[in-house]
């Protein structure tokens, strides 16, 4: 009962993590109606501007966390500006196949720029923990799970009560509507994709604190963040979370009752099995 | 009434609580042109889309010479002669106007011509038929509004169909153009074509219709002559009476 | 000239056929790496570029077609002809257990879920005791260059006919039709789940074939490069850059990428994969139908070609 307790809550730890992840991805999708198959690119890249800004400047990486996000909101804005702008009305086809090869372009500039080894973030009270009734509860996890909540509930009320994220949500609607409101839409699609791409980084900073990060490590990453967004709902970023907490926690059960080199191969049967459960039915869009 | 092509009994279409067509009967006899009318969201496009295989019915009949087509897949009702226009018009847009059209001619009814040569001769004709000639080598996605209706009416001619159906064929024409659609339709129902049309433009639904079948709510509200139904006060209230105000 | 063009191919294919005799070992090691990664980007264009449907998981059709053959010689102790047709009927298997499901898929679903049996796949093998577990399998040693050179060659042009084939068929018009538009496909009496069924079992068999003329070539296999996702790179990016869709594009894409990438592989591990990255995005934003329609629309319209295709889509 307490490993039950234990697994439960690693993961949960784990599953805000990946909602975070789902978060990026979903919001992308929702408003430029992109699957963004570069997006575990970005959660990597994220993981090593926060490794760098810890291991070269010294910033602990939970103050650090903020930097890296602006970095990647910047590229992600500068990637929506100069390359998708040019062909979100194009056939979807299209822009898997670029969003795809972005994704090649960043894993292997990274392979070339940061080395193929296994990086770890690893601040003082990294291994540290309180354990609570038996449960284990690491300091890191904690606070990489407390930021995901944060940075969930920050976007929610940036897209609820702000002037920009209103408009955000008025493009995803009804792009034509939008424009006729003054909404500028080259900028609403830049800033979005800026956002999800720092929310990627972000969800990479802390993948880098909680475990491992290599140049690949985001092929698997795109495809859990895509199955947590259709768990979730695109444009609920609570209801996200709460995709990745179903995953997290699937993962963890999976590693304690089968051997943990299933896995992968779990979460690619329920990805298959959220993917073929016809999620355009069940959440009413095409 | 002769023996009709094909009935609807009871036909019923429900998302997620909202019920867009309810209960809905109807006959169309062989060579009949039978107009489907109604305000916006009356559950006109949904009727075509249920008949011709697109959406799922919740529940009802559809028969179509004798056969029920209920459950078979949208190719299937093709292949029996069934062929549609789409509101949002679907041309392969990355096609010429040609290969668009041959596309009909090597499917459609009975699984159409086998053989590509005389399938894009077959699809040449209907090109000449509905106008369209002059525009064969041109990418679909380059036509302008009235030649892509008329790329729409093509593709599903050369299917060869026995019944066809039609979902707003005329919306955003001038009124030269719409003349010269009704034109168009009654060649068509010449060469032994049953019609199902959905219309906004009155004018038109009067010229050709035999019969209408007026839709309020996903409702069927009448049904009969074209000239007594437009008589018929609940139409006019329902209907028209709001467009003459 | 129109009339001598069936000619340029039987001439291309007769043109390689005799390259062994003049040339070097190497070249020939290198034609036979070009050969096999063009039959699978030929593979993949009746799929992604025919129908429109990119699956980032044909590497899956390669390795199993690696392994087939593999446990066959090495397990089971069969010739090489009878591994071949064991590899070529578990990728063929695979694409009729696994496609029926994920093809109802459309767009980005298909996408993600053939990524995901890509990712998974080396993971998958890696448990089966018969495939030699996480170790891998050694074949039989064969040395014969030339002979799977020829071999290479003869898959190539088998795929390069079966796709001309398609091209001109009701069977291509339909594929073609389903990637236009599905839904109008439909309507029109395509039976689209079939067609795309068909596709990608075919496409599974070239690319099973190629990885069952690849293993006993390489004699030494294992699950990280049976099943390596960097193939599926090379077989989007090929066939994207030589010409979706068309029937030479794809041969014509690997024949020159694989040189290009050649030459920088020399200079640093990952530069050539760097170079396919941008190379599809830059294909996708300038000449999204290939290298063959470039070649025509430059000599319509000079550098007004790009900048055309940059303005079409843009918001």
């Amino acid at each position: 009962m307490q490993l039950f307790g234990q697994i439960l809550v690693n993961g949960i730890l784990l599953g805000g993590l990946y909602g975070l992840m789902g978060l990026g991805m979903g919001l992308v999708w929702g408003v430029l109606k992109i699957v963004n198959l570069a997006h575990g690119a970005l959660i990597m890249l994220g993981g090593y501007a926060l490794y760098y800004l810890y291991t070269k400047a010294g910033i602990d990486p939970f103050l650090g966390l903020p930097l890296a996000m602006v970095a990647m909101f910047v590229l992600g804005y500068v990637l929506q500006t100069a390359l998708l702008n040019l062909i979100v009305r194009s056939a979807q086809l299209n822009t898997l196949l670029l969003t795809f090869g972005l994704d090649v372009v960043f894993v292997y500039m990274a392979q070339l720029l940061f080395s193929a080894d296994f990086r770890t973030i690893n601040p003082p009270y990294a291994g540290k923990n309180v354990t609570i009734s038996g449960v284990v509860v690491p300091y890191a996890q904690f606070g990489a799970f407390l930021v995901a909540l944060v940075l969930a509930g920050l976007l929610f009320l940036v897209l609820d009560k702000t002037r920009t994220g209103r408009a955000i949500r008025a493009t995803a609607q009804n792009l034509i509507a939008a424009r006729l409101y003054g909404v500028n839409p080259k900028r609403i699609y830049a800033i979005t994709f800026g956002t999800g791409a720092a929310l990627a980084g972000a969800a990479g900073g802390l993948y880098g604190i909680v475990s491992q990060i290599t140049p690949y490590i985001g092929v698997t990453l795109t495809a859990k963040s895509f199955v947590i967004a259709i768990l979730g709902g695109l444009d609920k970023p609570l209801g996200v979370i709460g995709g990745g907490l179903v995953l997290g926690i699937a993962e963890a059960m999976a590693a304690l009752y089968l051997d943990p080199t299933y896995t992968d191969i779990i979460s690619f049967g329920l990805l298959v099995l959220v993917l073929v459960a016809r999620p355009a039915q069940l959440l009413g869009r095409a | 009434m002769t023996e009709p092509l094909f009935e609807v009994r009871g036909l019923t279409k429900r998302f997620r609580g909202l019920t867009a067509v309810s209960n809905v009967t109807f006959r169309v006899a062989a060579r009949e042109i039978v107009g489907l009318i109604g305000p916006n969201g009356a559950g006109k496009t949904t009727i075509i889309s249920l008949i011709s295989g697109t959406l799922v019915p919740t529940a009802g009949d559809i028969v179509f010479e004798g056969r029920h087509i209920e459950r078979l897949p949208a190719y299937r009702r093709a292949r029996l002669g069934i062929g549609r226009t789409f509101q949002v018009m679907k041309p392969f847009p990355g096609l010429s106007v040609l290969e668009n059209v041959t596309v009909g001619a090597l499917f459609g009814t009975g699984g159409g011509e086998r053989n590509r040569t005389r399938a894009e001769e077959r699809a040449r004709e209907w090109l000449k038929f509905t106008g369209l000639e002059r525009r064969m080598d041109q990418r679909a996605d380059a036509l302008g509004g009235p030649d892509r209706k008329r790329l729409e009416f093509a593709k599903a001619l050369a299917m060869n169909p026995k019944l066809l159906l039609l979902d707003e064929v005329m919306a955003g024409l001038t009124h030269v153009e719409v003349d010269e659609v009704v034109e168009l339709i009654k060649k068509i129902r010449e060469k032994g074509v049953t019609i199902l049309v959905i219309e906004h433009v009155m004018k038109a639904i009067r010229r050709l219709a035999d019969r209408l079948l007026v839709l309020h709510h996903g409702q069927q509200i009448a049904e009969g002559r074209t000239d007594e139904v437009l008589r018929d006060p609940r139409v006019v209230e329902a209907y028209l009476g709001k467009r003459r105000q | 000239m129109n009339r001598y063009r069936w000619l340029a191919l039987p001439i291309a294919a007769a043109a390689l056929a005799v390259v062994p005799w003049f040339t070097s070992d190497t070249i020939v090691q290198y034609g036979i790496n070009a050969l096999l990664v063009a039959t699978l980007a030929q593979a993949w264009n009746i799929i992604g570029g025919f129908s429109g449907y990119p699956s980032f998981g044909n590497s899956v059709f390669y390795g199993l077609g690696t392994y087939g053959t593999a446990i066959a010689m090495a397990q089971l102790h069969w010739s090489f002809g009878s591994g071949l047709v064991f590899g070529a009927v578990l990728g063929v298997a695979c694409a009729l257990l696994f496609g029926i499901p994920i093809l109802r898929l459309r767009g980005p679903y298909f996408a993600i879920a053939t990524l995901g049996l890509a990712a998974v796949m080396s993971a998958i093998t890696a448990t089966v005791e018969i495939a030699g577990k996480n170790i891998g399998l050694i074949l039989p040693l064969f040395r014969g260059d030339t002979l799977f050179y020829e071999l290479s060659l003869i898959l190539l042009v088998a795929a390069t006919g079966t796709v001309a084939w398609i091209a001109r068929s009701r069977f291509g018009a339909g594929l073609v039709a389903i990637r236009e538009d599905e839904d109008a496909a439909q309507v029109m009496g395509i039976n689209t789940t079939t067609y795309k069924v068909a596709a990608l079992t075919v496409a599974a068999l070239f690319s099973a074939l190629a990885g069952g003329i690849h293993a006993y070539w390489i004699t030494f296999i294992d699950p990280a490069s049976a099943f390596d996702p960097s193939l599926n790179v090379r077989m989007v990016i090929m066939t994207l850059f030589g010409g979706p869709g068309t029937v030479l594009g794809p041969v014509l894409g690997a024949l020159i990428l694989s040189a290009v990438s050649e030459v920088l592989a020399s200079q640093a591990t990952g530069v050539a994969s760097l170079f396919y990255g941008i190379v599809i995005v830059a294909a996708v934003l300038l000449m999204p139908k290939g290298l063959l329609d470039l070649v025509q629309g430059f000599r319509d319209s000079g550098w007004r070609y790009f900048v055309d295709n940059v303005r079409r889509y843009r918001i």
